[in-house]
């Protein structure tokens, strides 16, 4: 098929294709800012689009939701649903900020307030 | 749960505040990448049409949420995160605090009353706070309790001047919120 025959789509209608129509992740609900590492690579790819795969991709190194939206250039809730389907095939972790895993302690804090201060 | 990988910390933070009071400024003078601007897809939720007369109404609409990064090392990330500052997105608020370390709110003085609604937002969660008063060129400086009071701040609570734009002010800006929520972690507030 010749590309330039085949214009882009709209943005919203690209995004209704890449999640099925589905506005909500499925499962537990995670943060803008929850860490998303991949776990493992699928044995048949046939089930998972593009977006899955470049998402699979992205978090081979941990990175956030937000970070992975902003790669692949969807919006945060077209990539939450994304993620929630490669984490309910078991090929991607999803852990809460350190905030919401109650980690926030003293270390943290001072590690923190020691790199702001070296920027 | 498993936090094997928690040496991997994001940690946020929220920039609030009016409409046009600077807080993409803020997040830019710091981040170390563009602030990157991720759409909020709404539907349902944000269809309360309300004083948009003459906006042709959509079932669909986009907010962008402004962000941006700060790595402290790898694997340890500050993201800042612009609240959306018109009154009707609030509940993307919501969603946005839970799990944040804390929250600056961006004041100007000419328009001091664009903050009140984010000091109240995070008094009633008890999200720790501060407010950071922004000086544009030409701002009248205001004598900082005059501010205190007339945005009923707690004493606790730090209100410092700052100029948006200048990446060591903000700075400034982020340490004394990160003291503030410690100090506030300790007291088991």
């Amino acid at each position: 098929m010749a590309a330039d025959e085949d214009p882009e789509p709209g943005p919203l209608v690209r995004m209704f294709a890449v999640t099925g129509g589905r506005a909500r992740p499925v499962g537990e609900a995670f943060d803008v800012i929850a860490v998303v590492t991949t776990i493992g690579m699928p044995y048949d790819q046939a089930g998972l689009s593009p977006e899955h795969l470049a998402a699979l991709r992205v978090a081979t190194r941990p990175t956030t939701v937000a970070d992975i939206g902003t790669r692949l250039r969807l919006p945060l809730n077209i990539t939450r649903v994304l993620l929630s389907d490669l984490r309910r095939e078991g090929l991607v972790s999803i852990d809460p900020p350190a905030a919401t895993a109650g980690v926030l302690n003293e270390r943290i804090y001072q590690e923190v307030l020691n790199g702001l201060r070296a920027l | 749960m498993d936090y094997a990988r928690s040496d991997t910390l994001a940690i946020k933070i929220l920039i609030a505040g009016g409409f046009g009071v600077g807080k993409t400024t803020m997040v830019s003078a710091v981040s170390e990448i563009q602030p990157l601007s991720t759409e909020e897809l709404l539907s349902d939720r944000g269809a309360r049409v309300d004083d948009t007369s003459g906006v042709e109404a959509k079932t669909t609409t986009t907010v962008a949420l402004d962000f941006g990064r700060i790595t402290l090392r790898e694997g340890l990330w500050i993201y800042l995160f612009g609240t959306p500052g018109q009154d009707r997105f609030w509940f993307m608020w919501d969603e946005l605090a839970i799990g944040a370390l804390g929250a600056v709110v961006l004041a100007d003085t000419r328009r001091l009353g664009d903050a009140f609604p984010a000091v109240d937002f995070f008094e009633q969660r008890r999200i720790p706070y501060m407010v950071a008063v922004n000086l544009f060129d030409g701002a009248r400086r205001h004598d900082p309790a005059v501010i205190r009071r007339a945005l009923a701040v707690p004493g606790h609570v730090p209100l410092v001047p700052c100029d948006a734009r200048e990446r060591e002010s903000v700075k400034e800006v982020l340490l004394t919120l990160v003291r503030h929520a410690r100090e506030m972690s300790r007291v088991g507030a």
